[in-house]
């Protein structure tokens, strides 16, 4: 009968079924009578369900490296700083034809709705001079590679409150049990203006009310929460743009 | 001297000595600071080293996420490490680390691909989300995330084997070869192919186990 450390170094090719029939039978005869070598077992087979999940062991193909460093080295040359203002690159080789006329499309709606975004700001503008303006417009930018923008307006309140009046393009609704939230933002501290959702993609407008503190804050961010995570601002970023 | 000159100064320091330490083995340093590097003249060093690190499991995941559409994981591929590039201001090492951070950018663009992938397919009524619409009704997204990141974390455990602990590992799991045939096709001896087996699964376990203490950073 085996030992325990016979046993031992049996038990990993036992989880993953890699024994001989006869060698199988003796290890499950000795677990049969040792406490111990069940115990040890349950941290083999904790692996081997882990390797369930394992995904599929694959390199991705040689030439996408190449490619993805070709691009960050010509973007690179010219200027280091601003990265994030880059439009998205689409690489060639990976563009597959059947979706050229539908991203051909989506520059279409954008490049309008662009127009539209111009021409609701010189309106915005314009009637501003008329009736109330705004302390600051910040144009809000996606912080990854999204085709959703906006603009945030603050309208500073006799409580020295300010109102922020987001107008939002393109934004998808937020995730389920997630929520979008605003933030003023100061190096490491964050006030929050409030939380909103999208009902659809398209335009959405929003009014939130910040305290007075904010009016020192340069920077303003749009969050995706999670409803059951923190109430700290979360990674996802979605919009960002700095008070002008 | 006053404190926000001090800290420019502290801080073109560690630029510059970062430029130079990038300039001899890029793949020696950590990734976080190789994070740091993307924001510096060794940007391509930089960005090279962590795609190699990373980019099999970025891959993997994709596929897994993307029910096996490889082209559709090479875009996941590509869109991570140009958002790692863009974005890499805004990775901070005090609320996680790097892995954890590019799990959530690879989920991300999984996520978006594969909402965007089935809009094309077939539009879902308003109101319905769209990823749980499209896979099976028993899978909820949060089911198909907690599962990618399960995959996420054992594919980083596999990559941070030793060449020959994986090869057993990947002979053994993925291919099914039996220690025996292992033996054989490798020719290494039956005893060290059991002990390599057991020994490689006990360092996934302990890797595993050390992921699972970050496991409160991935939301």
């Amino acid at each position: 009968m085996m030992r325990c450390a016979e046993v031992h170094q049996n038990l990993g090719p036992y989880v993953l079924g890699g024994l001989e029939p006869e060698e199988e039978t003796e290890v499950r005869r000795h677990l049969a009578f040792c406490p111990s070598c069940r115990e040890k077992l349950k941290e083999f087979e904790e692996v081997s369900q882990a390797l369930k999940a394992a995904p599929p062991l694959a390199d991705p193909p040689s030439y996408l490296k190449d490619e993805i460093l070709s691009y960050v080295r010509a973007e690179e040359r010219p200027s280091s700083s601003n990265n994030e203002e880059l439009p998205s690159p689409r690489l060639p080789s990976l563009r597959a034809s059947r979706e050229s006329r539908s991203k051909k499309l989506r520059l279409l709606v954008a490049s309008v709705a662009a127009a539209a975004l111009v021409a609701v700001v010189a309106l915005g503008t314009f009637f501003s001079l008329l009736t109330e303006s705004p302390v600051a417009t910040i144009q809000l930018t996606p912080i990854e590679n999204e085709d959703y923008w906006g603009v945030a307006e603050l309208y500073p309140q006799p409580s020295g409150n300010q109102q922020v009046e987001l107008k939002l393009n393109n934004l998808d609704k937020p995730a389920p049990d997630s929520y979008y939230e605003a933030w003023f933002s100061s190096g490491e501290e964050y006030i929050s203006a409030g939380s909103f959702t999208v009902t659809d993609s398209g335009h959405t407008d929003v009014v939130l009310t910040a305290p007075p503190q904010t009016q020192s804050y340069p920077t303003f961010l749009v969050t995706e929460q999670s409803v059951t995570g923190d109430t700290a601002p979360s990674t996802e970023v979605v919009l960002r743009g700095e008070v002008q | 001297m006053g404190l926000a000159a001090r800290s420019i100064i502290e801080g073109y320091k560690e630029v510059r000595s970062l430029r130079s330490v990038m300039s001899q083995r890029a793949d020696e340093l950590s990734d976080e600071q190789l994070m740091r590097g993307l924001a510096g003249p060794e940007v391509e060093a930089a960005l090279s080293t962590l795609y190699d690190r990373y980019s099999r499991t970025v891959f993997g995941v994709g596929l897994k996420l993307l029910e096996g559409d490889r082209s559709s994981a090479e875009e996941v591929v590509q869109e991570v490490f140009l958002k790692v590039w863009r974005s890499s201001h805004t990775f901070d090492p005090s609320r996680g680390n790097f892995s954890t951070w590019l799990y959530r950018v690879t989920r991300s663009a999984a996520l978006d691909l594969y909402r965007k992938r089935t809009s094309r397919i077939r539009p879902v009524p308003e109101g319905d989300s769209q990823i749980d619409a499209a896979r099976d009704s028993s899978a909820s997204p949060e089911e198909i995330v907690d599962e990618s990141w399960l995959s996420w974390r054992i594919s980083r455990a596999l990559e941070g084997l030793g060449a020959s602990q994986r090869e057993v590992i990947e002979l053994a799991y993925f291919q099914g070869l039996s220690q025996s045939e292992i033996s054989q096709r490798t020719g290494i001896p039956l005893g060290t192919v059991k002990t390599r087996t057991s020994s490689a699964m006990k360092r996934l376990r302990q890797r595993l186990a050390g992921e699972d203490a970050l496991k409160e950073d991935k939301k």
